[in-house]
C-alpha cells in the first residue's frame, strides 16, 4: 500500500533527525498507522520542563486524510480540549485544509509552536482563551501547576 | 488532458507487475526538489498541473479520486490547493532525467545481487540480466523456482536430492556445485604454510590466523627483502632498521606528496602571471602607439612637438627596441602628415588673406565713386549759382560795362576752377536760362 511506504519513510526520517523537544515511537511496533509522541515543553511558556505525550493517528488513506494529533496528557490551553481525549484544534489539520504534500514532520513543530504561542482566536476551549487574553498571569500560574501535577514525571 | 482522460489512462512504469520504483534502496543521495510531494519518492511518470506542480502519475491520479468532489471537473492541487482541471503529461525531459539517474541497487540484493544501476535501468536488469531472479523450474511437474542463473541448457530440474557420498548429506542438485567446492564437512586440505589438514570451509579463516604464513615484513615497500613466518615477525620487527625508519619515510613521503602539490599550484599560478604580463605588454604596446601618433597630430604647439622629442628616445629603447625601423617608418609618416597638413593651412591663409584685400579694395573704390559724386553736385551746384550772376551781368553789361568786365572776369574764373561745360556754355553765350535741376545729374553721371 502506497500510504505505508510514505509513513515508513516519515517516520524513519523522524526517528533519525527529530526536531528540537520532540520524539516519536509506535505505539505498537506492528501497526504503522498509531503513533506516540513525546513533546518537551517549549522554554519559556508555562508548560517548561513538562513532557507531554500525544497520540498521532494516520488514517489508511494517509496522505490524502490529514492525521489526528490528541494530546494525551493532561495540559491546560485554550487550542486543547479540556477533556480525556485531548482534541488538538490545529488549522492545517482540518480536512478542508489539509495537503497531502504537509509533513507529520511540520504538524509536529506546528503543535509544539502552538504551545509556545497558544491562539485564543482560534480556541476550543473559549474560557481558558478569555483567560490567556485577559489575565495571563493567572492563566500562567494554573497552567503551570498543571503541568507540574500532570506532565513532569514524578 | 482533463481530469476524466487523465483517470482513464493507465500508468505505463507503475504497475504492481513491474519493480515497485518507490521501494527501491536509493544509494546517491537526490534533490529533495526531485521527490513526490505525496508518496515521497524521486517522480516515477511525473505529470504537471496548470500550477506548476509535479506529481508521480499514479499519486495524482490517487489524489484526484480521494480530493474530487463527485462530478466536479476540477480539484484542488495537493500542494497549493489552486483548482485545477487539466492534467499535462509532458514534464521536462531534465525532470525524468534526474529521476531516471537516480542510482539504486538491485531490489535481487537479499538474493546475492550487488549490482549498482540507475533507477531506469532496474526493470531491464530485472527482467533480463540479473542471475538471482527466481524463475519457475523448467521442469513443469516441479512446483519449486530456481535462480536464473543455475538454470541448465538442458532445462532439466534441479530440485532433486542427491546423497553427497562424503558427508552423506542430503544435497539438492543446484546447490551441489557449491556443496562439492566449499561446504562439504568431509573436504579436507592442508595448509600449505603449516601443513595442517583442515577442513576446507575453514581454510579462510585459517590463513587469516595460521602463524606459519610467510609474509613479506611490513617494512617491504621501502625495501626490506626479508619474509618471514607470521610467528616470527615479532622477533624481526625489533630488529628491522627499515621498520623502525618506517614513520619517518611516511612522514618524508607526506612532505614530499605536499610540496608537489604546491609546486603544481604555484606553476599554475606563475602561468597565470606570464599570460597576464604579456597581455599587459600588448596594450602598453598598442597604448602607446596610439598616444603618440595622437600627440604628434596636435603640432600647432611647438613646446608639445618639443616634450614628445624629449620623450621619445627616453620611450623607444623601452618599448621600441626591437624594431627601431618601425618606429622611425612612423614617426616618418607623421611627419610627413604634419607638412601636408601645414600646407594645407598656408594655402588656407592665403586665400583668406587675397579674399579680404579684395574686399578692401572694392570698398574703397565705392567710396572713390561716391566722394566723386559729391563733387560732381557741388559742381553743379555752384555752376547753378553763378548762372544768375552771369545772365544778369549780361543783361547790365550794355550799361554798366566795368561791372561786365568784372563779371567776365569771375566767369573766367569760375571756368578754370570747372572746366568742362561751363566752358562750353561760356562761348555760347546766346540767351542765358537758369538750369534745370536735373541737368545737374545728367552731367553728374557724364563726369
Amino acid at each position: 500500500m502506497g500510504s505505508q511506504k510514505r509513513i515508513a519513510k516519515e517516520l524513519a526520517e523522524l526517528v533519525e533527525s527529530p526536531p528540537a523537544g520532540i520524539s516519536v515511537e509506535l505505539v505498537d511496533e506492528s501497526n504503522l498507522y498509531e503513533w506516540k509522541v513525546h513533546m518537551e515543553g517549549p522554554e519559556g511558556s508555562p508548560y517548561q520542563g513538562g513532557d507531554f505525550i500525544l497520540k498521532l493517528s494516520l488514517p489508511t488513506e494517509y496522505p490524502f486524510k490529514p492525521p489526528t494529533v490528541s494530546f494525551a496528557t493532561k495540559i491546560y490551553h485554550p487550542n486543547v480540549t479540556n477533556d480525556e481525549k485531548g482534541s488538538m484544534c490545529l488549522g492545517m489539520l482540518r480536512a478542508d485544509e489539509w495537503k497531502p504534500s504537509s509533513k507529520i514532520n511540520a504538524v509536529l513543530q506546528f503543535a509544539r509552536q502552538l504551545l509556545a504561542e497558544p491562539m485564543p482566536d482560534d480556541a476550543i476551549e473559549g474560557r481558558i482563551a478569555e483567560q490567556y487574553r485577559n489575565d495571563r498571569v493567572r492563566y500562567d500560574e494554573v497552567a503551570r501547576e498543571w503541568t507540574r501535577k500532570h506532565a513532569i514525571p514524578k | 488532458m482533463d481530469l476524466q482522460e487523465f483517470l482513464a489512462t493507465e500508468p505505463t512504469h507503475d504497475r504492481d507487475d513491474l519493480v515497485d520504483l518507490r521501494a527501491l534502496d536509493f544509494v546517491s543521495s537526490y534533490d529533495s526538489h526531485l521527490m513526490c510531494p505525496i508518496c515521497h519518492c524521486p517522480f516515477v511518470e511525473p505529470v504537471r498541473l496548470q500550477c506548476d506542480h509535479v506529481f508521480c502519475h499514479k499519486c495524482l491520479q490517487s489524489a484526484i479520486t480521494t480530493f474530487r468532489s463527485a462530478d466536479s471537473d476540477e480539484f484542488p492541487c495537493p500542494s497549493c490547493r489552486t483548482p485545477t482541471t487539466r492534467v499535462s503529461t509532458s514534464v521536462p525531459r531534465l525532470l525524468v532525467n534526474m529521476c531516471d539517474e537516480i542510482q539504486v541497487r538491485c531490489p535481487l540484493q537479499a538474493e546475492g545481487c550487488a549490482e549498482l544501476l540507475p533507477r531506469c535501468h532496474v526493470q531491464s536488469h530485472v527482467d533480463k540480466y540479473c542471475g538471482y531472479r527466481l524463475v519457475p523450474c523448467p521442469d513443469d511437474s516441479c512446483e519449486k523456482k530456481i535462480r536464473k542463473r543455475d538454470l541448465q541448457s538442458d532445462e532439466r530440474c534441479l530440485h532433486g536430492y542427491f546423497l553427497c557420498s562424503r558427508c552423506e548429506e542430503d544435497v539438492m542438485e543446484k546447490d551441489f556445485e557449491e556443496h562439492d567446492k566449499e561446504l562439504c564437512s568431509s573436504l579436507e586440505t592442508t595448509c600449505v604454510d603449516c601443513g595442517t589438514t583442515l577442513p576446507q570451509r575453514e581454510l579462510k579463516k585459517h590463513v587469516d590466523a595460521c602463524p606459519d604464513v610467510v609474509s613479506p615484513c611490513a617494512a617491504s615497500k621501502y625495501g626490506c627483502q626479508v619474509k618471514i613466518r607470521r610467528a616470527d615477525s615479532g622477533t624481526h620487527e625489533q630488529t628491522c632498521p627499515l621498520i623502525s625508519l618506517g614513520p619517518y619515510f611516511e612522514a618524508q613521503n607526506t612532505r614530499l606528496n605536499s610540496l608537489e602539490l604546491t609546486m603544481r599550484h604555484l606553476q599554475q599560478r606563475n602561468e597565470i602571471f606570464e599570460d597576464g604580463m604579456s597581455n599587459i605588454r600588448n596594450t602598453l604596446l598598442e597604448s602607446a602607439r596610439a598616444g603618440r601618433s595622437n600627440r604628434r597630430r596636435s603640432v600647432t604647439e611647438p613646446d608639445r612637438t618639443q616634450s614628445q622629442n624629449e620623450d621619445d628616445p627616453t620611450e623607444t629603447p623601452n618599448v621600441f627596441s626591437s624594431n627601431a625601423t618601425t618606429y622611425l617608418l612612423s614617426l616618418h609618416e607623421s611627419l610627413r602628415e604634419e607638412v601636408s597638413q601645414m600646407s594645407h593651412a598656408l594655402t588656407d591663409l592665403d586665400a583668406r588673406a587675397s579674399m579680404t584685400i579684395m574686399n578692401e579694395c572694392l570698398r574703397i573704390k565705392e567710396d572713390m565713386a561716391h566722394t566723386n559724386a559729391a563733387v560732381n553736385s557741388v559742381r553743379m551746384q555752384v555752376q547753378w549759382l553763378m548762372n544768375p550772376r552771369l545772365h544778369n551781368g549780361a543783361r547790365t553789361g550794355v550799361i554798366r560795362t566795368n561791372t561786365a568786365s568784372t563779371a567776365e572776369a569771375r566767369s573766367q574764373l569760375t571756368s578754370t576752377s570747372a572746366p568742362g561745360p561751363s566752358s562750353a556754355a561760356g562761348p555760347s553765350l546766346g540767351p542765358l536760362r537758369p538750369r534745370r535741376p536735373s541737368d545737374t545729374g545728367r552731367e553728374g553721371t557724364k563726369l
